[in-house]
């Protein structure tokens, strides 16, 4: 690379790095599995690369971010969602543009997990956070900690229901952070 | 209705929904605005959950800090009581564990001279070793971390570095708010800023807040300290000291670029190419380039110099210097002094780049070579005096130009004394600065000496001292911009 290619892509590395949390949560509102998340990602990061020469230095890299992921993810559903259980195209569509006008609040929703998982005992976060892990079988995880896999099923929604209700608490109670 | 949608969500998320089920989601969804807002705080978790995970670290990996050399043969322990266990959970928990270390948890942007890691390499979560240059990493989050060597360092997660000996710079965004470099003596918790962090190599640790705030913690010490811009503590043995600033002593990122363009450039050949022409240079009296085979009776730590795996001498405490005795009891009526330096800020009135011992009456012309409070460059000659209409402030002949950059970096100084011209001339960075002229003007007087400090008085030196040119001929204007220019490590 030359220094001033170099430039250009250390300049792309601060923003993607900086929004691309924001970007990986909006992709994930529209598919079905993380790991589908993960596979769209890996385009989204691709052509945010490639199209960067467009995007004007100083305007807001989320919501350009956001249109480009939009775009991969419509047509991600569109091909390889057609034998899968996913998200009609027009609620995807209704969805994307939703949410990025919730992005603020999802943000805050999200910061705020970090202080309401310390609250769950360990050993349960433990548990919670081998579920979460990529590519975790649920099937292990589950017998590792002695429940059916149908047992498991039912404790793991009871956990996030627990901790969206801690978070709505939390952003309630302090409304600016 | 809502019953209804959250327990579609959580099969949706789980991956069990069937088709019947789907359709009464997307029909929900596709109703209502409320559900499609419900629906995206479901997945709204979801992701935060997979990021606290992929940040997570099984609480008996945090409770067992890895030591040196000791990794392999854990992991080998580890993997044979693996094979061998009959635990499914244990099984299960090798599994994830062996996952997660895939896992990519920053990027080398930059490597200047680290054969171990090159640009492009992916950082795992593994314990690397540099034994020269320095690399710059990004992390997932966008903390940008410059790690010189010699290091050893391990990333336990995109948002947690252990060092186990080196130095590094932290460029914390706020995205990344809370990365934390753990070292065996203490913690250092980022609020979202710059700081640097040096590990010795028996484990002692400083860290040094260039701006905004860190949070340290000594292993074994109840409390925490809140740091802010231009504080610094060591820890060691659960106890945190106050420290100087110490900017200088931390490559930072913007460096970076320019280092590593010089290298391959072939700065470094070059460099060589005109010390090996200097050392054959008849008038020579020394030339320091603190690589092996000097071995002084003197207080300062060895640290890397200019160049990947090069060395330079480092004057960090009060009291640290280099004793020199050289150009014995003779005359000079020429001496050029040159030296490249890494400064930080002053903390003194006087900071010793040379001293001669003492400051004699009876012997004229010894020379004091330092920086001042003035930030400039002096060079005193006992019994000179300035000539008459000289601008300078103080008695002695000093440096137009402020001898300090912003931030530490590698400068150029260097200093040509002429007794029977009566002149001294200062060049900065190969640029002629200033000439004072002296109306009594000894020859230079040198003999047993220090290098960052005086025999008399603390003169510290606070910073980095790589090559010191001690020559007995007056060097040209052309002839100091061409030793700088062979020599800058930066392009």
């Amino acid at each position: 690379m030359s220094p001033a290619e170099n430039e250009v892509h250390n300049r792309f590395l601060r923003l993607f790095t900086a929004h691309e949390p924001a970007v990986r949560a909006f992709v994930r509102r529209l598919v079905p599995m993380r790991a589908d998340a993960d596979d769209v990602m890996q385009d989204v990061s691709v052509v945010l690369w490639e199209k960067f020469g467009s995007f004007r230095e100083g305007a807001d890299f989320r919501a350009w971010a956001f249109g480009v992921a939009r775009f991969e993810v419509l047509s991600w559903l569109r091909d390889r969602g057609r034998d899968r259980l996913v998200l009609d195209g027009e609620v995807a569509l209704k969805l994307a543009d939703e949410s990025a006008e919730l992005e603020t609040r999802l943000t805050r929703q999200r910061e705020a997990l970090e202080a309401c998982i310390e609250k769950v005992p360990a050993e349960q976060r433990e548990l919670l956070m081998q579920a979460y892990q990529p590519a975790a079988s649920i099937q292990q995880v589950a017998q590792g900690s002695g429940r059916s896999v149908p047992g498991f099923y039912q404790w793991l929604h009871r956990m996030r229901r627990a901790l969206l209700d801690c978070i709505q608490r939390t952003l309630t109670q302090n409304p600016t952070t | 209705m809502s019953a209804t949608l959250e327990s579609l969500v959580h099969r949706y998320l789980d991956g069990t929904i069937t088709a019947d089920e789907m359709r009464r989601l997307n029909s929900l969804l596709q109703a209502n605005r409320e559900a499609r807002r419900e629906f995206a705080e479901w997945l709204n978790l979801d992701s935060a959950l997979a990021m606290a995970a992929a940040d997570w670290f099984p609480t008996e990996m945090k409770a067992a800090p890895v030591r040196a050399g000791e990794e392999e043969s854990r992991r080998l322990v580890w993997l044979r009581w693996l094979a061998a266990a009959a635990c499914v959970a244990l099984c299960i928990t090798g599994v994830w564990w062996w996952q997660a270390a895939q896992r990519t948890l920053a990027t080398v942007t930059k490597s200047v001279g680290a054969g171990e890691l090159a640009q492009g390499a992916a950082m795992r979560r593994e314990t690397r070793v540099i034994g020269s240059g320095a690399v710059e990493l990004v992390t997932a989050r966008g903390v940008r971390l410059v790690i010189e060597a010699p290091a050893e360092f391990r990333l336990e997660s995109a948002q947690r570095l252990r060092v186990l000996r080196g130095r590094l710079s932290a460029d914390v965004p706020p995205t990344a708010k809370g990365f934390t470099v753990v070292t065996p003596s203490g913690d250092a918790v980022d609020l979202g800023t710059r700081f640097g962090v040096d590990v010795s190599a028996s484990g002692a640790a400083e860290v040094h807040v260039f701006q905004g705030e860190v949070i340290a913690k000594a292993s074994g010490s109840p409390t925490e300290q809140s740091l802010r811009g231009g504080d610094a503590v060591a820890m060691k043995s659960g106890m945190s000291t106050v420290r100087e600033l110490r900017t200088a002593a931390f490559i930072q990122s913007g460096e970076m670029g320019e280092l590593g363009a010089a290298l391959t450039a072939g700065q470094r050949a070059r460099a060589e190419a005109v010390q090996a022409k200097l050392r054959a240079d008849p008038a020579l009296i020394a030339l320091l380039d603190f690589e092996s085979g000097e071995s002084q009776a003197s207080a300062f730590r060895t640290v890397q110099g200019r160049w990947p795996g090069s060395r330079a001498s480092e004057f960090v405490n009060v009291g640290d210097h280099l004793k020199l005795d050289v150009g014995g009891d003779r005359e000079w009526p020429q001496l050029t002094l040159a030296a490249w330096v890494r400064l930080d800020q002053l903390g003194a009135p006087y900071q010793s780049l040379l001293h001669t011992d003492g400051w004699d009456n009876q012997r004229p012309g010894q020379v004091h070579w330092m920086v001042t409070k003035l930030t400039t460059m002096r060079l005193a000659l006992r019994g000179n005096t300035l000539a008459p209409g000289s601008d300078e402030q103080e008695m002695f002949p000093d440096s137009k130009t402020s001898v300090l950059p912003d931030q530490g970096r590698w400068v150029h100084l260097a200093t040509v004394y002429d007794s029977e011209a009566k002149t001294v001339r200062f060049y900065l960075n190969g640029r002629f600065d200033k000439e004072t002229r002296q109306a009594i003007a000894h020859p230079a007087r040198l003999g047993p000496a220090r290098i960052g400090n005086w025999d008399r008085q603390d003169r510290k030196l606070s910073g980095r001292v790589d090559e010191l040119l001690l020559l007995g001929r007056a060097m040209g204007d052309a002839e100091v911009r061409a030793v700088f220019e062979a020599g800058n490590p930066y392009r």
